[in-house]
């Protein structure tokens, strides 16, 4: 275990070090500290009749709803469930992806730090296995990534929890799927790291395949339209790598507490992520340095 | 615990890069036999193969042939790690940790007991020469105190084997010649240090024995002794004169210093010496002094480099 938690403890210090940690940190904890103070709301019969923020009148919420009596759409203020879940959804979205793509660059200086000639050698050079170090390496990254989302989704969902009464335990169900999501876009950045030895290209290779699940996410639309053979390769593309878009989705339905409809682009993009990682160990494993 | 404590046998590299598989042996059959207690310089010139040596030993690099022990275990197994302590070339520690913290990961890394970390690391830090800086982050040190702290980082297990890769560099003297007593010191308390320097003067004030790599074979093993002579012949301070057919019986010649006259016997063989002595003391010349011709280890390196031998 002392290997372990040597190789841990070197990468929280290292990420602690690092200004955009400590700055996300920042932000997480303004957010926080806005909604717990500078959000004032008065609540009529379970809608929001008055919002404030800094004290300034931010007018009611209101939401368009189908009033079944006079068969017309009709404006109303907004429930206060449905208000907690929207701000909710606002926080979880932003993290996903803010948090995901922060999170690949703030790490991209911490695996070419890892990997850097002078340290690597040295830390190979230890009684520990190869396999153990880069465990050590990936949980101190996971984790990280797990507490500032903890500290900022689960802080959001506290402060307007207390505030409004309306407790969503549901919401936070999201959590792991932003750190999962995130695990499976790290598992780019390591493993083209370790091969290439050069972390720039694996940062590159990870926002690419993010950009490129936006394109994958319309393979409803797009695949009807695309010639035959094109069409398969599309959907080769589709099931062999990680639909970070589609999972935006099964986020949302979490959120909301609604049942999830799709869980296959979340399931692929793990496997996905379970098979670069086992590659990237692999030739960690196997490489010379 | 065995007396031969590194030994590699027939251990080769080669390392394929590029497209077109381009093909360098780096390490061709070199057999190593290093005994507990000894300081071993590695020498050779850039490109011949000792970090690639040395990071065989340590696991950092697999051999594409032969075979390596550190003290019983195969090199590069965590087993034979726990008895090692490196210092890499051109170290990066993080520079966001003290001495102290930076001591405490890797003792850590090398599984020590916190009480033993807590021990060893005001200790290592005050042989480091850096009290008193238990607590300034290794970013503000300087590239001598890194090398210092370095050290300290490679005995933080207290290793039976060191390893060290230029560990006077960037190092003032006052700084080497600490390093070279640190050094002294371990090799009492009958430790074995591999060193692999480009700094050839510290290298023969330190090691025991050195071995030349070129092209990744080794071209010379011996004691620094026998390098630093070896092919040379013998200075006799002589008191009289000396006898004119010396010169046509031996491979000689004769100089003048400000104590008298010295003979130059040319070759390094102990039969003409003992002839040449015979000679002289038949012919009543006195022999103040005899003493090995010696050349630096420097000289001798590069006498070695450029005449391109092989040992058989």
């Amino acid at each position: 275990m002392r290997p372990l938690s040597g190789s841990l403890l070197l990468t929280f210090r290292e990420l602690w070090a690092m200004r955009i940690t400590q700055g996300m940190f920042a932000i997480a904890s303004l957010a926080w500290l806005l909604l717990s103070f500078a959000l004032n709301m008065d609540i009529v019969e379970g809608s929001i009749s008055a919002l404030k923020i800094f004290g300034f009148d931010a007018g009611a919420p209101m939401e368009r709803v189908f009033d079944e009596a006079t068969g017309e759409w009709v404006q109303q203020a907004t429930s206060i469930d449905q208000f907690v879940v929207g701000i909710n959804q606002f926080v979880f979205g932003a993290s996903y992806f803010l948090g995901t793509l922060l999170g690949l660059f703030a790490t991209m200086p911490l695996i070419a730090g890892f990997l850097e000639q002078g340290r690597i050698d040295l830390l190979l050079s230890k009684p520990v296995s190869r396999l153990r170090l880069l465990f050590g390496h990936l949980l101190g990254v996971w984790l990280t990534v797990l507490v500032l989302s903890c500290y900022l989704v689960g802080g959001v969902w506290l402060s307007l929890s207390l505030k409004t009464g309306v407790w969503l335990p549901h919401v936070l169900q999201s959590i792991p799927v932003i750190v999962l999501m995130f695990a499976v876009m790290y598992s780019v950045v390591l493993t083209t790291s370790i091969i290439s030895r050069t972390s720039g290209l694996g940062l590159v290779l990870a926002y690419g395949l993010i950009f490129f699940s936006a394109i994958l996410s319309a393979h409803d639309q797009l695949i009807p339209v695309l010639a035959p053979t094109s069409a398969a390769i599309f959907k080769g593309f589709y099931h062999a790598l990680p639909n970070f878009i589609e999972v935006v989705m099964m986020q949302a339905q979490l959120v909301e507490g609604s049942d999830v409809t799709r869980i296959y682009p979340f399931i692929s993009s793990l496997i996905f992520g379970v098979i670069i990682h086992g590659l990237g160990i692999y030739w960690f494993a196997k490489r010379d340095f | 615990m065995p007396d031969q404590v590194i030994s590699t046998e027939n251990l080769s590299k080669t390392y394929v890069s590029g497209l077109r598989r381009k093909r360098v042996h780096a390490l061709q059959g070199v057999d190593i036999s290093v005994e507990r207690g000894e300081i071993v310089g590695i020498l050779g010139p850039n490109g011949a193969g000792k970090t690639t040596f040395l990071k065989i030993l340590l696991g950092i690099v697999s051999p594409t042939g032969g075979s390596a022990m550190l003290m019983g275990c195969p090199a590069g197994s965590p087993e034979s790690r726990k008895s090692l302590g490196y210092l890499p070339e051109n170290h990066r520690f993080p520079t966001y940790l003290t001495a102290r913290q930076t001591l405490d990961v890797y003792g850590r890394l090398s599984d020590l007991p916190s009480t033993q970390r807590e021990e060893r690391i005001p200790m290592l830090l005050k042989q480091a020469g850096l009290a008193g800086w238990e607590d300034s982050r290794v970013g503000t040190f300087s590239k001598g105190m890194m090398q210092r702290l370095g050290l300290a980082q490679a005995l933080m297990n207290d290793p039976e084997i060191i390893v060290l890769d230029e560990p006077t560099d960037g190092v003032d003297p006052v700084g080497r010649r600490e390093i070279r007593d640190r050094l002294g010191e371990l090799r009492r308390q009958g430790k074995t240090i591999l060193i692999n320097s480009h700094l050839l003067s510290e290298i023969e004030l330190i090691c025991d024995r050195v071995i030349i790599l070129n092209h990744g074979r080794i071209v010379r093993a011996g004691t620094v002794d026998e390098l630093v002579t070896q092919g040379l012949g013998w200075r006799l301070q002589l008191k009289g004169v000396v006898p004119d057919d010396v010169s046509e019986r031996f491979t000689c010649h004769t100089e003048e210093d400000a104590s008298g006259p010295v003979l130059v016997l040319d070759t390094g063989d102990v039969i003409d010496l003992n002839a040449l002595i015979d000679h002289l003391r038949s012919s009543n010349v006195s022999i103040l002094g005899i003493e090995r011709n010696r050349r630096s280890l420097e000289a001798g390196f590069i006498e070695i480099i450029e005449s391109g031998e092989v040992q058989a």
